[in-house]
């Protein structure tokens, strides 16, 4: 593929210039190909699955995205013991009963909030990097999920199983709500004060300060915001998985921050955006489900899944890049 | 014949034991339970089972301590810290779930060299001085195709869900199905995914590659993925195969009630979290200065279609079924029986 450097005014080619177009085409390009070696078997059932377990990627990505947003070292670990956490605390809470389910759900979120202020209490007044703070907070939280649930399998209500499980003409119910929560995650990253003021921090902190933001307590909500979405994804992850268990949230810290790098958002800080994060979620697991039908063998599955992602990072990178 | 010599030198230890003067012998001595993780229900069930065996142990004077240790990471570096800071406390034995099979051995040599006992169990280490309960979790793969090779005659499609890739224990159970494929060619492999031992990644994984397959007749599992298995194969609306178990209570409740709903009939099978407590015993009767030899094979926990109900009544919610050994147990295993 030649480089596209030229400034083009087509319509079309300004969409190729969107960062998180490649996501797109590389979701696109794992799906045709696994169509193909099926013989066109299963194309809609490996798409609508698709769109159900992405759909709890982009929750907590779409979190981590506020967090590194907000400028170099931000990054919250605590998500894979926030989502055992809120998930026991969610299922212990309904104990199987529908009536319970709001309260079930409006807990499990306050119980991210609550570890979103505890991450930022440990990197503001005892300022630790947040690495290290929110590595060492998910080991305080991994600890009470195991006391306190014990890995206790309490069956979800009916009810909510349903809801996530339940589908539209084939479109899972689950990715029309997170569709509609990253929409209204869109536009408060993009049209809001706060939002504006994500992006100003993570660009240049001490600019953002000497414009009148206050750079504390934006990171204070982004912390927040985070793990609130991590322990809304805990809930619907128990829910949907008929309990809650220990080590449901695991590959969720890798994963939270690969979708936030390959939807195109910058590492360092101060440009991201939402598309990519659905982009790239529904990149990653077609990207497994293609490899899996191939039927590669493991190390090799582990190569090509490694290659690919960086091959896509490479082309979106060099593609924001190039825009200065 | 030797089964029966066996068994009775082995009653015979026990009686000798039981009678007082040998156990004694280590009531003044300190054991140490290294663990590398604890963030799962069989880990939890684990260390669980340690801490009732031993507590008595304690109490009725059979050793003076017996403590579990167990590492924040997961990092082979971290527990060969551990250990060595168990070595400076002056722990008498060390039993050692480890993190690899190898990166620990610098480790568990000093602690030979200083005269301690090291025991390894499921995660076990190479270094010679150590001893080793390990699992023959080749045949752990191997006996799920012989039972479905009785259950289903004609053969069929298989889906197998692997454990976690680049793991000593998801090769060797691989190695096991495959041979038993080669055994039983009325079966094939259709498809493979990596469910790494737990539900959720396994309803996912097996969610993924469902479309692309033709119709399943069983599940070949590791252990902790045959619900999210069959939530998966629920969620499809495909009928449901035959999923082979892994012991986990959820497996087991859900197998109960298909059973009871449509007589639905599988097996289950996988290593009792109490093997802590043998590795424990295996410690104590090294102390004790009986001869052990250094590689012992611990049997694996079967459950089948007439006693599910019992080991489904036994095994705690969210855990695992299990069994705690005892002395006389260990010295069983220790006489090759």
């Amino acid at each position: 593929m030649n480089t596209v450097a030229a400034p083009t005014r087509s319509p079309l080619a300004r969409f190729a210039t969107r960062p998180w177009i490649w996501s797109f085409i590389g979701a696109l390009a794992v799906w045709v190909a696994t169509i193909v070696f099926t013989g066109g078997k299963g194309a809609g059932e490996i798409l609508s699955v698709a769109l159900t377990f992405s759909s709890f990627f982009v929750i907590v990505g779409v979190g981590q995205m506020f967090v590194i947003t907000t400028g170099p070292g931000n990054v919250d670990l605590s998500i894979p013991a926030n989502i055992a956490l809120s998930g026991a605390l969610a299922m212990i809470l309904m104990d199987g009963s529908n009536g319970m389910i709001l309260a079930g759900l409006v807990a499990a979120v306050l119980c991210g909030v609550a570890i979103g202020c505890f991450n930022y209490i440990l990197i503001r007044t005892l300022q630790i990097p947040p690495i290290i703070a929110t590595l060492s907070a998910s080991f305080i939280i991994q600890s009470i999920a195991i006391a306190y649930g014990r890995g206790l399998k309490i069956k979800p209500p009916p009810l909510l199983t349903d809801l996530v499980q339940a589908h539209i003409l084939s479109v899972p119910l689950l990715a029309l709500f997170v569709l509609a929560l990253s929409v209204g995650l869109a536009f408060v990253l993009n049209r809001t004060l706060y939002g504006r003021a994500v992006t100003a921090v993570g660009q240049n902190p001490r600019a953002a300060e000497l414009a009148g933001i206050s750079v504390g307590r934006t990171r204070f909500l982004t912390y927040v915001l985070s793990a609130a979405l991590a322990g809304l994804c805990g809930a619907m992850l128990a829910a949907f998985s008929g309990g809650a268990s220990l080590n449901m949230g695991e590959e969720y810290l890798l994963a939270s921050i690969a979708v936030v790098v390959i939807g195109g958002s910058s590492v360092a800080g101060g440009d991201s955006n939402v598309p990519g994060i659905w982009g790239a979620s529904l990149f990653m697991y077609l990207l497994v489900t293609m490899l899996n039908t191939f039927g590669v063998g493991a190390g090799v599955r582990l190569v090509a899944t490694g290659v690919i992602i960086i091959a896509v990072i490479t082309i979106a990178g060099g593609k924001s890049s190039g825009r200065g | 014949m030797t089964r029966i010599s066996s068994l009775l030198t082995a009653t015979a230890i026990g009686v000798v034991l039981l009678s007082g003067a040998a156990l004694a012998d280590t009531s003044g001595k300190k054991i140490a339970l290294s663990n590398n993780y604890a963030g799962n229900s069989w880990r939890q069930a684990m260390l669980k089972s340690w801490d009732t065996v031993t507590k008595k142990a304690v109490a009725d004077g059979v050793v003076a301590a017996a403590d579990p240790f167990t590492t924040g990471e997961n990092q082979a570096t971290e527990q060969a810290a551990q250990i060595q800071n168990l070595i400076l406390q002056g722990y008498d034995a060390i039993v050692i779930n480890a993190a690899s099979p190898t990166a620990l051995n610098g480790a568990v040599k000093e602690a030979c060299d200083a005269g301690i006992i090291v025991v390894s169990f499921d995660g076990v280490v190479n270094e010679p001085c150590a001893w080793r309960i390990a699992v023959d979790f080749k045949q752990m793969g191997a006996v799920q195709l012989d039972y479905l090779a009785e259950k289903i005659p004609a053969g069929g499609n298989l889906l197998e869900i692997r454990g976690l890739a680049g793991v000593f224990v998801d090769d060797e159970i691989h190695a096991g199905i495959e041979q038993g494929v080669a055994k039983h060619t009325q079966f094939k492999i259709a498809g493979s995914v990596h469910g790494d031992w737990t539900q959720e990644v396994a309803q996912k994984a097996v969610a993924g590659i469902l479309p692309s397959l033709p119709e399943i007749a069983a599940v070949v599992t590791q252990g902790g993925d045959g619900y999210g298995a069959a939530e998966a194969f629920k969620a499809a609306g495909r009928p449901t195969p035959l999923i082979i178990m892994g012991n986990r209570q959820d497996e087991l409740q859900w197998w109960k009630e298909q059973k009871d709903a449509n007589g639905y009939e599988t097996m289950s099978v996988s290593i009792a979290p109490g093997v802590s407590t043998l590795a424990f015993w295996v410690a104590q009767q090294i102390l004790d200065g009986k001869e052990v030899p250094k590689d012992l094979v611990v049997p694996f926990l079967r459950i089948d279609q007439d006693t599910l109900e019992a080991n489904l009544a036994t095994t705690e919610k969210g855990g695992v079924a299990n069994v705690e050994y005892s002395l006389e147990d260990a010295q069983k295993v220790i006489a090759g029986k």
